[in-house]
């Protein structure tokens, strides 16, 4: 089911969102057939944080999570997203060698999942979908705790939790039981212990769930804090702005892995054909109607500014939509496609909720 | 093979909670002080008061030693002696309280998952729980039995201290204390990974004290006497029962079964 459209969006450098590299513009559309690009072509594995071969997680007759195969390269941001029930925080149990895998293969900083789990364990940093502290204890003995937990040596263990409850602006509550906190700084030390042992992963389970709008962008601002530092980030979330605001990529689960790519490649693949040409002067019955006789264009309707125009394919038919307005003598000042938002595209591609599964 | 360090690290948080948890610390520390005072004062009571001839003839007939306290001693002596049970059930009663505490706080805050996210195994894990909750059950029952027999020793003299201080006690506290201590842990653990509330898993577990209870009600009926043999033997059947225990349930503190199974 599609959402009510938002106001048109201008469609994004396709490697603004990371740096990644731009798919060819016309392979876009062939790609919504739901497969999964790899991030480049062949990247080596020591390019690579996490690598899953048809990774899968069955509870008695319900797979959780099947099929799974993905690659991750290091100092990437990944979102995964999907409804309630659609194996985001089995992925991340499994991800972290929290459980064993019922099929396929994974290997999270070149360490084999299963064979090397206490190595994996010492080189992935998980906030879990509850803060999980000890509320009697304050803030210093709680990372203390952990730190013991990750082997980490004495002064080691002193040093990063001061630099970490100084970053995360805990440092003056350090000595308080955290069940004083609010939720925001109760995540934020949460997500202080999940980097203590400097983890070159870390997957962050709904970080901003059940938080207040200023708790929330608290969180938000703390992980953007961690995208530069170089290291490989698995975000769980349902919110799609924040999603789409801190991935380099997004994946769509249900069970399965649906659907990958960049924020702004799939907002530019699930766009409908609309294009919208802004003008110098506003558009004449006579441009409107040269223009519905152009190849590939469906409709032409005039706005303020200009006019927009649905195209059968945006990719393929713009090229030919400018010469019509060229040749109609029309002063063009920008031609932009319309994007779809995130939102429109997880509810294309999630389709219709399953059993057992709620809506985002 | 269990790492000391991380061991260690468990057991030093769950002693930095406990102390931080007043009401668990009360119903620590409060029934030890009952059960040292209550025989105390109780056989100031009884004593110089005879016991009715047919009791205290089944009473010298199963501990002969007894025929050569006087009369009013030897009422103290059996007021005593219902006592040496209770002192048992402060090793029974103290670690299931902390190990249903802990394992059940774990659940409710959430804290089990970040936790068993790190490279822990979870037979240190639980070895760290174990250890907190087993060793305040054994000295608490060790720490009530020296004070209440220095007290004896100091308030009612040599005879009643020898009664107070003889193998059957000797073994009882040292023995089948530490015994119950560990079926208690078990026990504990096995019910907490079941429940989500501290006093359900209390009242389930208490079933531990249901075969105390039985032997108290028949030592005070004046039908049998335990010796140290007998608690010798039952130490050791208590161990055998609480191992068996350590092994049936051990799967149920696996990493997975943690995450998946545990309600």
């Amino acid at each position: 089911m599609r959402r009510p459209r938002r106001p048109p969006a201008p469609v994004p450098d396709a490697t603004d969102a990371g740096g990644l590299p731009a798919a060819p513009a016309a392979g876009a559309f062939a790609r919504r057939a739901w497969q999964t690009p790899p991030v480049n072509p062949s990247p080596s594995s020591a390019d690579l944080a996490v690598r899953t071969e048809g990774l899968g997680r069955r509870f008695g007759e319900r797979w959780a999570v099947r099929d799974l195969s993905l690659e991750l390269r290091r100092g990437e941001v990944f979102g995964l997203l999907g409804p309630n029930g659609a194996g985001k925080t089995t992925t991340i149990r499994l991800l972290s060698a929290l459980i064993g895998p019922s099929a396929g293969r994974a290997w999270v900083d070149g360490l084999d999942l299963v064979g090397e789990a206490d190595g994996v364990r010492s080189r992935v940093g998980v906030l879990t979908e509850a803060p999980g502290l000890y509320e009697k204890l304050s803030a210093i003995r709680n990372l203390d705790f952990f730190g013991k937990l990750q082997g980490l040596p004495t002064a080691v263990r002193a040093e990063r939790i001061e630099r970490f409850l100084r970053l995360f602006d805990l440092w003056d509550r350090r000595h308080e039981p955290t069940g004083t906190f609010s939720k925001g700084m109760k995540q934020k030390l949460a997500i202080a212990r999940a980097l203590l042992h400097d983890p070159p992963v870390l997957f962050l389970d709904e970080p901003t769930a059940a938080l207040d709008p200023e708790a929330a962008a608290v969180v938000r601002d703390a992980i953007a804090t961690l995208r530069g530092q170089g290291r490989t980030i698995v975000l769980c979330t349902h919110v799609l702005p924040e999603a789409e605001r801190l991935c380099d990529r997004i994946g769509f689960l249900r069970t399965t892995l649906l659907r990958v790519d960049t924020p702004a490649r799939l907002r530019t693949a699930h766009a409908d054909g609309r294009v919208h040409v802004r003008l110098a002067a506003r558009a004449g019955p006579d441009l409107l109607a040269a223009l519905r006789t152009a190849p590939g264009v469906a409709a032409v309707e005039a706005a303020a500014d200009g006019l927009v125009a649905e195209l059968r394919e945006a990719e393929s038919d713009t090229p030919a939509l400018v010469r019509a307005l060229v040749a109609a003598g029309a002063a063009i000042l920008e031609v932009r496609r319309e994007a779809a938002t995130l939102e429109d595209v997880y509810f294309e591609v999630m389709g219709a909720p399953a059993d057992g599964e709620a809506a985002a | 093979m269990m790492r000391i360090a991380w061991i260690a690290a468990v057991l030093e948080r769950e002693v930095a909670e406990l102390l931080r948890n007043r009401l668990l610390l009360l119903s620590i520390l409060g029934p030890p002080i009952v059960i040292v005072l209550g025989p105390v004062l109780l056989g100031k009571l009884v004593a110089g008061r005879p016991l009715p001839a047919g009791l205290a003839a089944s009473l010298v007939a199963g501990r002969p030693e007894w025929a050569l306290l006087d009369p009013g001693d030897l009422a103290a002596a059996y007021s005593f002696q219902q006592f040496l049970l209770f002192f048992l059930m402060l090793p029974a009663f103290i670690p299931l309280s902390i190990a249903t505490f802990s394992i059940i706080g774990e659940k409710q805050s959430r804290t089990l998952e970040a936790v068993l996210a790190t490279p822990i195994r979870t037979a240190e894990l639980l070895a760290g729980k174990a250890i907190a909750a087993a060793v305040p059950g054994i000295a608490g029952g060790l720490i009530a039995y020296l004070g209440f027999a220095g007290l004896v020793r100091a308030l009612y003299g040599p005879a009643l201290f020898a009664i107070v201080s003889a193998p059957d006690w000797l073994a009882a506290t040292f023995l089948l204390g530490p015994a119950i201590a560990l079926l208690s842990v078990v026990l504990g653990v096995l019910v907490s990974s079941r429940v989500n509330d501290p006093r359900t898993a209390q009242q389930v577990g208490a079933v531990i004290v249901v075969p105390l209870v039985g032997a108290v009600i028949a030592q005070a009926a004046g039908r049998f006497l335990v010796d140290a043999t007998g608690y010798g033997l039952a130490a050791g059947a208590v161990l055998l029962i609480a191992l068996a225990g350590l092994r049936a349930g051990s799967w149920l503190f696996a990493r997975e079964a943690i995450l998946t199974r545990w309600r």
